[in-house]
């Protein structure tokens, strides 16, 4: 039978685990550029699965025919819809450059404060750029 | 192998594959999504499209499962909670591609 001071020991170790913090602290973060990416990566990262399970649901719509993806159709081709266009070619761009940033640094490589902060603030930049670039592309521009 | 080196292996393989697949999946979705249904409907008919766009799905789930449970790591407290929250994750990201890829493989023009 273990005694009270055991007992208290180990209720201390269980409140301590329940109580222990949650991580990144988001309300005393100093923001700049590594943690706006960080976290800006994970929302966008939450965005494009359910974007991309919202196209899962949409191709299966086309199982029912015609007539009934017209409502679709015409919401796509709304203002609202067209921004829906644009906003996953940057949120799928922005993914794309920050998670090949990540990859880089499992190689080993940008992990230099200046260097992380140059590859951060490119990979933002480059988001437009990708964006437009993937728009033209898809819409035959060029 | 330790659980957690082979997970971030996977998270690491898995990323590196879905980007050209991403690229390719926005370009497309950019050409095809305010199409009429005969243009939209042949895309998914393609043979080449419909196989693509199934590794894609089932890369991009299984990667969003593994990070995501990260996300539940760092958020959720409550042990039970996250437990179960993976769990539905599991699921959610087995069974949404399973249905998308047997559905766009029985669509016919």
């Amino acid at each position: 039978m273990p005694n009270e001071k055991t007992l208290v020991l180990v209720y201390n170790l269980i409140m301590q685990y329940k109580n222990n913090p949650l991580s990144p602290h988001l309300q005393i973060y100093k923001w700049q550029i590594s943690s706006l990416l960080s976290i800006a990566h994970r929302i966008v990262g939450v965005i494009n699965i359910i974007a991309i399970t919202a196209i899962c649901i949409w191709s299966l719509l086309l199982l029912l025919g015609n007539e009934s993806y017209r409502p679709i159709n015409f919401f796509l081709n709304t203002f609202f819809g067209k921004f829906i266009g644009v906003s996953l070619c940057w949120t799928f761009s922005f993914h794309i450059l920050n998670e090949l940033r990540h990859l880089i640094w499992d190689l080993g490589y940008g992990f230099d404060l200046k260097v992380s902060k140059i590859t951060g603030v490119l990979a933002l930049i480059g988001s437009f750029v990708f964006t437009i670039l993937f728009y033209l592309i898809g819409k035959n521009i060029f | 192998m330790h659980a957690s080196t082979k997970k971030w292996l996977f998270t690491k393989i898995s990323s590196l594959i879905l980007l050209p697949l991403m690229v390719w999946f926005i370009v497309n979705f950019v050409s095809i999504y305010d199409k009429n249904y005969s243009e939209v409907a042949l895309f998914f008919t393609q043979q080449s499209s419909k196989i693509i766009f199934s590794i894609f799905i089932i890369f991009a789930f299984f990667f969003s499962a593994l990070t995501i449970s990260e996300i539940f790591e760092d958020y959720i407290q409550d042990e039970k909670i996250k437990y179960v929250a993976n769990k539905l994750l599991n699921i959610f990201a087995i069974v949404i591609p399973l249905i998308t890829i047997l559905g766009i493989f029985n669509l016919t023009v």
